[in-house]
């Protein structure tokens, strides 16, 4: 006779690294979401019972030196695959087992009058799985 | 007409701007097990747990730990930092002190680390709970 024991896991694999921002053409939201952009894609292959988020706050945020207005920088992520999520920023739990699919995405925001300028842009977001 | 060429212009050179060099290959992790509930007698307790690289590349892991609301918790980790092969994993000791509690939970976490020189925009980090109790 066999026994085993089948608990939770998780297996990350970060297969497309690097997404693409894109300016709104009000200048004042550089987003993967708009068109031309691209998000970045992780598989999630679960038993089930885990919790799937983003680190609410991107990290290595780099911009132009003459951006010197302050940008609120959201992510965001959906799921497609054993489970489908729509785009969230909060946690969620995934339930079924087997291999999902998830796109993340980045947003960051200009208010008032301040807009996005020209030059490059970088930050890095965390995928959490536990 | 020349104010809406200067900002077509304009959004060319921050698209571009924008464009985020492609990363070199991926790495993945999983992480052995992700619950679990260990019993002591002594001021701290001992976790065992198996990151893995399920996945055809080598990659570069670290392992931290965390308390409920994710602040850093002085854990002894060994190793705390270590290149893992493909498709292999390794044991990883973590002792966490009670600090004078009788009971503890913890999230022991296994981030991959982007290599050098590479433009990873996205982390991967699996973080299994833990609970620690003193008899």
């Amino acid at each position: 006779m066999f026994n085993g024991t089948v608990g939770a896991t998780c297996a990350l694999n970060i297969t497309s690294p690097t997404g693409v921002l894109v300016p709104s053409g009000t200048l004042q939201s550089l987003s993967s979401r708009l068109s031309g952009g691209a998000a970045g894609v992780v598989t999630v292959t679960t038993t089930g019972g885990v919790t799937l988020s983003l680190e609410p706050t991107p990290s290595a945020v780099t911009v132009p030196a003459g951006d010197t207005t302050s940008t609120v920088w959201t992510p965001s992520y959906s799921v497609t695959g054993a489970q489908t999520i729509a785009n969230t920023t909060t946690a969620t739990s995934l339930t079924a087992a087997g291999t999902n699919v998830v796109s993340v995405d980045l947003t960051g925001t200009k208010t008032g009058s301040n807009t996005f300028v020209s030059g490059a842009y970088s930050a890095t977001v965390t995928v959490k799985c536990e | 007409m020349a104010s809406a060429r200067s900002r077509m212009s304009r959004l060319r050179q921050l698209a571009a701007a924008c464009l985020l060099l492609a990363g070199g290959p991926a790495s993945a992790q999983s992480l052995t097990p992700m619950r679990g509930e260990v019993t002591s007698f002594s001021d701290v307790f001992a976790v065992r747990v198996f990151p893995s690289n399920p996945y055809p590349q080598r990659i570069r892991m670290e392992v931290r730990v965390y308390d409920q609301e994710f602040r850093p918790v002085e854990a002894q980790v060994s190793p705390a930092a270590f290149m893992l092969g493909s498709e292999s994993s390794r044991p990883v000791t973590v002792v966490v002190p009670f600090d004078g509690a009788e009971r503890r939970k913890v999230r022991i976490c296994v981030e991959s680390v982007p290599f050098p020189n590479q433009q990873t925009q996205i982390r991967a980090q699996i973080c299994g709970r833990f609970l620690g109790q003193r008899l």
